[in-house]
């Protein structure tokens, strides 16, 4: 038992010490039930979660094996009251289940009376359930089945759910090799399922619904792909937005039998339901009168599964009326479970556990990611700026530091030391933006540009034709820039860390030449924008993307 | 009532033939030897104390209401069991031997034999029995007080009825039948069976059932056939010899003579120091934060003694834990003597100068200067926070936290925990034990809990068993072993110190152990803590690097300090982050001064801060036209009038000085009041010599007797007021207290008169022959057969006593 790479904590923290010896087995023993939280370069810092737990118990783990991982590799005794409160955690997944009874329909079942009478007479359930089956069981209002599940997690004792799901209307759907070319200029060339995306379809299929966790540029739209071909059945895709829905409508034709007849947008511009539907988020929760008046969108066809892009950025109307799509099979695809609003919860009762998840820097081991390179430009501000900034109100100061002038030279200079690249420059301010865009003499995408521009730049910067892009934060998300091989942001939202993680993501698609992607942020010494930049990198930081710090002044050392 | 019949007493005595045993218990106790009489203050202390002038008197406070008591409260089950068979079986016509009791409890076998016989052996020395046999051929009798100590239903039996009313009262040993009670037994009315045996085992009183029921009639019908009394309207109770018989002349069902061993979760050794170390660690740490917290603020002593709830919410968010266990730490540091009352007016809780010894101790030394202070503590700071009989809430540090109990209570705890190693055992099976320890006082729950909950915040347990630093704190308190024995336990169960730090670029850094103390103090300067346990992970930031700058390090010995303890170099954004952090530091500067010069011409102040003679001022140039001076404002200004300068006082309201601030004076107070709450106990050597005077007295010798009979009357006995001051009568009575009291008790059990002289109403002395009818609570009831009347005399208006015939 001595000298294991873990050491446990009683705060419910694991450390893994990546040198030692047997890191990756206890890496990999502990990865179905602890989250990583971060993973620096000497040690990773794993948690203990409810919810991490629980997910354990849907895969198939139970509180013993836990146990016993924890005991095998820590270096000293593991905490008694945490192996304690380990069982007792794992224990309460599925003391419920939610099954479908012969002649009562949705029933919830319980092993343990006790827990049973608990729920049943917390106030929240009051309303959910039906009447009592017999003492073991509660019929349970099928339009409920999301809320109870939802309530359940809540109370702590979270439902397993084995009702199963219709079958939804069949639409065979199966992946394509060689690839469908869209343009004239493109070559069909043949592909596969990488081997973690197979898994990652597996482990979705064999749970029934959930949520697939893989960094940006991994290809998370085939593994929607898979799924669909899986299910046969038509499909509903919720997007951010109308730029990624028209992306994953040509990745769609590209690499399966779908034609594009078969595949309609229901946006803000268009309307269409087909057997396979790409809806954006923003239609959905449009309200006119205090209505979501396209709710009926829901329930146009039998749909056999509903994917959700960006699981992450879900609005919470979504997350209602997902609670009514409980008997569809539901594919979550995220590039992390952090949500800023602390929702995790929801996402966990009403799509589904963590299905399947892979550490970045594993997939980038494998190549299938760009290896990237971040690092910090500190610029250090002249005297007058200082003065300026110093005497500025409290809530101008930010906007003042972000878009200091002297970001300007910097990003030229960083342009010029990557010639042959596609450089993406990204920032929050517009004055700031066009002012780069005259600057460089780049186009610039912001949130006012038609979709029909933006497409036409994408796909010109995506071809090659344009070499420099400026975009606002439109770009945050969806957006498949495969070429993009350096981006340099300039000012951020005051420090969303998953902001960060996108950004890094637009650049980390595999380069075709396998070569480095390239990370810059551009900040002003000595001021807010330093502090909140520290705040966004520290979730690159835990990802193991160690930051290099530049002065403005030394660039000429980074190349 | 139970106790031993005169007339059996005579029998006995009549009987046994030469040599014949003691008549009475008083004459047991005089018979006793030197060693007896040892044995005997040595298993009862409370008789020592204050001594007893003769062995007449000591034998009437050995079988005394409140001595009985004492000795039965803390008697374990088994102990127990022996003394109810024995007062039970006295009753009947046989003689009492070991066997007959080890019989009637149920431990007929051999070992269960010897286990009753020592017992009895026990029971014996301590004076709570008597053996009224001739040497060699045994017959036991209770002490006269035991029947009363015991209370009304010894082994849940009934009332003892006059011998002629009993079941086989043909002078059989109880429990035995006659062929007319197994008549009456065979016979019993439909539903008696169920009566008798619901009540056979105890409790033998049970409640008349409703009129009409059959049940109703059943018990008519048992009340009628003489097998249960009707005690009221509303009860019966079953005598004891149909008791006896039901049980089959056994007192026991199940005999206790062992303690139980409750079930509890294995724990192995290793886990369980592991478990305690990090307990000790964090108690430490604790009291570390408590004594910077207080130093800081000291929160006022509330009027009535403690501390108020606000500040001991506070300090448990200065601790970081709840509110309960900054109660007890509070309470432990108190006792330690890190934290004291200061005493002024108004007066505040402040770290004393214990704390600056605190301050370089290592880990282990600490933890044993707290668990050395826990040991003999009598305090309860469980209670804290509920409220007392006025309502009032109960604070932290308050005098009526105090309970004399305590330590006998964790003792015994302690001993429950050791005496099954390497199982965890809750408040539940702890109690199981001390119930059987001491069956007639269950110590409260609530403080056995309280008590488990400290021994784990201490580390006196692991997971829930006792660990190796606990079983050393046992010795301590057992055997007397120093502070250093018990650091050196805790010292073994620590992990190894470390003394390497992992930084990483994510401004965090891994110590993989227990920190070594300068690595500690370097950390908790340098960074703010994430997560402590068996690795400690620390975060720098920008206010964790200002502190260590606040410290007086600089940028670079900071970076060195941190480089020299990692293995890997300091990364990059950690190294920013202290220059960046440093450059800021430094670029606005405070310093303390006492007072300052100014002038609107430079030239003014030209060579007043080089002038040697004016060294004293400890002048500093800081602007052409600014001196700051190291002087109050008024030595200053006294300075420069006598150099020839013509200055002015200013202040910012005209006339205020600057103040200097001063760490406020640790308390000086010693920490060694441990000793002071230990109790007393007589020392074999001052028993000796009890028994020495004892036996002098015994022996007539009058001067002893006279000063132990006026160290008795001064130490123990309340002057009645206006008690007389001329002496006796000219034929003294038994004068002593003890004896006045022994004669009446022995007057009462052999029905015999007695000569008693006491203080009247009008104060003077009245002497009148009594028959004594009841002694109890302080109080005589006596028959004057003269006057035809009941009178009761408070016994302490008795002045003396003797026997009349």
């Amino acid at each position: 038992m001595p000298d294991g790479p873990l050491i446990v904590q009683s705060d419910k923290s694991i450390l893994l010490e990546v040198d030692h010896p047997r890191a990756d087995d206890a890496r990999r023993a502990i990865a179905p039930f602890a989250e990583l939280e971060r993973a620096p370069e000497h040690v990773h810092t794993y948690r203990l979660t409810n919810l991490g737990l629980w997910n354990a118990r849907a895969a198939g783990h139970d509180a013993e094996q836990v146990v016993d991982t924890l005991i095998e590799y820590s270096r000293y005794p593991v905490p008694q009251a945490l192996l304690i409160d380990v069982a007792e955690t794992m224990g309460r997944y599925g003391r419920l289940t939610l099954a479908s009874h012969p002649s009562h329909g949705l029933v919830l079942q319980a092993a343990d009376r006790a827990v049973l009478a608990e729920v049943l007479k917390s106030k929240r359930t009051a309303g959910l359930v039906g009447e009592r089956v017999d003492d073991e069981t509660v019929a349970v209002h099928p339009s409920e089945r999301g809320h109870l599940k939802q309530v359940l997690v809540k109370l702590g004792w979270p439902a397993e759910d084995l009702a199963g799901y219709v079958d939804g209307e069949k639409h065979p759907i199966d992946l394509t090799s060689p690839t469908i070319p869209r343009t004239e200029t493109e070559e069909p060339h043949t592909w596969e399922m990488r081997p973690y995306q197979a898994q990652a379809v597996d482990g979705f299929w064999h749970g029934g619904s959930g949520v697939v966790v893989l960094p940006c540029g991994a290809g998370k739209t085939i593994v929607g792909a898979g799924a669909m071909a899986k299910s046969g059945t038509t499909t509903l895709i919720l997007v951010t937005n109308t730029v990624s829905a028209r992306q994953w409508r040509d990745e769609l034709v590209r690499r399966t039998t779908l034609t594009e007849e078969e595949i309609g947008e229901y946006s803000g511009s268009r309307k269409e339901i087909k057997p396979v539907t790409i809806a954006t988020y923003q239609v959905l929760t449009t309200k006119r009168k205090g209505v979501y008046t396209h709710l009926e969108l829901l329930d146009a066809r039998d749909w056999g599964l509903v994917v959700y892009d960006e699981v992450h950025l879900l609005p919470a109307p979504i997350f209602r009326m997902t609670a009514d799509l409980q008997a569809r099979r539901r594919l979550g695809l995220t590039a992390t479970l952090v949500r800023e609003d602390g929702r995790e919860d929801e996402v966990f009762s009403l799509i589904g556990p963590k299905r399947y998840d892979a550490p970045w820097k594993d997939i980038e081991a494998q190549g299938y990611i760009a290896p990237a390179d971040c690092v910090e430009v500190r610029l250090t501000l002249p005297e007058h700026e200082r003065m300026l900034y110093a005497t500025a109100e409290p809530e101008d100061k930010y906007r003042l530091a972000a878009c200091a002038p002297g970001k300007n030279r910097v990003v030229e200079r960083i342009v010029a030391d990557h010639p042959d690249d596609q450089v993406l420059v990204i920032g929050q301010y517009l004055d700031q933006l066009e002012e780069l865009s005259e600057h460089l003499d780049a186009p610039l995408i912001t949130g006012a540009t038609t979709v029909r521009e933006r497409q036409r730049l994408f796909e010109a910067f995506r071809s090659g034709e344009i070499s420099r892009l400026v975009v606002s934060k439109v770009a945050n998300f969806s957006i498949d820039l495969p070429e993009a091989s350096v981006a340099i942001q300039v000012s951020g939202s005051f420090g969303s860390r998953q902001e960060e993680a996108q950004r890094l993501g637009r650049v980390m698609r595999p380069k075709a030449d396998g070569r480095t992607a390239h990370f810059y942020a551009v900040v002003a010494r000595d001021t807010v924008d330093q502090d909140f930049a520290a705040h966004r990198q520290r979730f690159l930081a835990e990802q193991g993307y160690a930051y290099r710090i530049v002065d403005a002044e030394d660039l000429d050392t980074v190349a | 009532m139970a106790s031993t019949s005169p007339e059996r007493t005579a029998e006995a005595a009549g009987t046994a033939g030469a040599p014949a045993g003691p008549r009475t218990f008083t004459e047991a106790v005089r018979s006793l030897d030197d060693a007896g009489l040892l044995a005997l203050l040595r298993a009862r202390p409370d008789l020592t104390a204050p001594s007893p002038s003769t062995l007449r008197s000591l034998a009437a406070r050995a079988s005394s209401r409140t001595s009985t008591e004492r000795a039965v409260a803390h008697a374990d089950a088994r102990t127990l069991q022996v003394l109810e068979s024995v007062l039970v079986l006295a009753d009947g016509d046989a003689p009492v031997t070991p066997d007959a009791v080890a019989t009637a409890i149920g431990a007929d076998d051999e070992s269960g034999g010897a286990v009753v016989a020592r017992t009895l052996a026990e029971v014996l020395a301590a004076g709570l029995a008597w053996d009224a046999g001739a040497p060699g051929d045994p017959d036991l009798r209770p002490a006269p007080g035991l029947d009363e100590a015991l209370g009304p239903h010894p082994a849940g039996l009934g009332p003892a009825r006059p011998a002629d009313e009993r079941l086989g009262s043909s002078g059989k040993a109880p429990g035995r039948l006659t062929d007319g009670d197994a008549r009456s037994l065979g016979e019993l009315p439909p539903g008696g069976r169920e009566v008798l045996d619901a009540l056979a085992w105890g409790p033998p009183v049970g409640v008349v059932p409703a009129p009409g029921t059959p049940a109703r009639a059943a018990v008519d019908g048992l009340v009628s056939a003489g097998l249960l009394v009707r005690t009221d309207a509303r009860h019966v109770v079953l005598p004891r010899d149909v008791a006896l018989v039901l049980r089959d002349g056994r007192t026991h069902r199940t005999p206790e003579l062992a303690p139980p061993r409750p079930e509890g979760r294995g724990v192995r050794p290793e886990i369980a120091d592991a478990e305690s170390a990090s307990a000790a660690l964090d108690l430490v740490r604790y009291v570390d934060l408590l004594v910077a917290a207080w130093e800081e603020t000291s929160p006022s002593v509330l009027r009535s003694g403690g501390l108020g709830v606000r500040d001991l919410r506070r300090t448990a968010q200065a601790l970081g834990c709840d509110e309960a266990t900054a109660a007890f730490v509070v309470e432990l540091a108190a006792a330690a003597g890190v934290v004291a009352d200061d005493g002024d007016a108004p007066p505040s809780y402040r770290p004393t100068t214990v704390a600056d010894a605190w301050d370089e101790l290592d880990d282990a030394a600490r933890w044993a200067m707290l668990a050395a202070a826990w040991a003999p503590s009598r305090r309860t700071p469980w209670l804290v926070g509920s409220r007392d009989e006025k309502g009032t809430v109960r604070a932290a540090l308050s005098p009526d936290l105090h309970r004399g109990w305590v330590p006998r209570l964790r003792g015994d705890i302690l001993g429950v925990l050791d005496a099954q190693p390497g199982t965890a055992l809750g408040a539940d099976a702890v109690m199981t034990v001390l119930r059987w320890r001491s069956p007639r006082t269950v110590p409260p729950e609530q403080a056995v809990s309280g008590l488990l909950t400290e021994a784990a915040l201490l580390g006196v347990t692991g997971a829930g068993a006792m660990s190796g630093p606990g079983r050393a704190l046992r010795a301590a308190l057992t055997e007397g072993a120093g502070d250093e024995a018990l650091a050196a336990a805790m010292r073994a169960a620590l992990p190894d110190e470390v003394d390497e730090v992992l930084l990483q670029g994510d401004l965090t850094g891994i110590v993989p152990g227990r920190p070594s103390q300068s690595l500690a103090r370097l950390l908790d300067r340098a960074a703010d803590v994430e997560s402590r346990g068996a690795a400690t992970t620390v975060r720098f930031t920008t206010s964790s690097v200002t502190r260590a700058l606040d410290h007086g390090w600089t940028a670079d010995e900071l970076l060195g300090e941190l480089s020299g303890r990692s293995r890997v170099p300091v990364p990059q954004p950690l190294e920013y982050l202290v220059r960046d952090t440093a450059r800021r530091h430094e670029a606005v500067r405070v310093g303390s001064a006492g007072s300052y010069v100014r002038a609107a011409d430079p030239t003014t102040l030209a060579g007043l801060a080089e002038d040697p003679r004016l060294a004293h001022l400890g002048l500093v140039r800081l602007a052409p036209t600014v001196l700051a001076a190291s002087v109050p404002a008024a030595e200053l200004h006294d300075a420069l009038r006598e150099r020839g300068l013509l200055s002015a006082l200013e202040g910012p309201d005209g006339r205020v000085l600057g103040t200097r601030w001063r760490r406020p004076p640790r308390l000086e107070r010693d920490a060694a009041r441990r000793g002071a709450a230990t109790v007393e106990t007589p020392s074999d050597e001052s028993r000796l010599a009890l028994v020495a005077s004892l036996r002098a007295a015994e022996n007539g010798d009058p001067t002893a007797v006279d000063r132990l009979a006026a160290r008795a009357r001064d130490g123990a006995r309340p002057t009645a007021p206006g008690a007389p001051a001329r002496p006796p009568a000219a034929h003294p009575p038994a004068a002593r207290p003890g004896d006045a009291v022994a004669v009446l008790g022995d007057a009462l059990r052999d029905g015999r008169r007695v000569w008693v002289e006491m203080v009247g109403r009008s104060g003077s002395l009245e002497r009148r022959r009594l028959k004594p009818l009841r002694l109890d609570g302080g109080r005589l009831r006596a028959l004057d057969p003269d006057r035809e009347a009941e009178l009761t005399i408070a016994v302490h208006r008795i002045a003396g006593v003797e026997p009349a015939d």
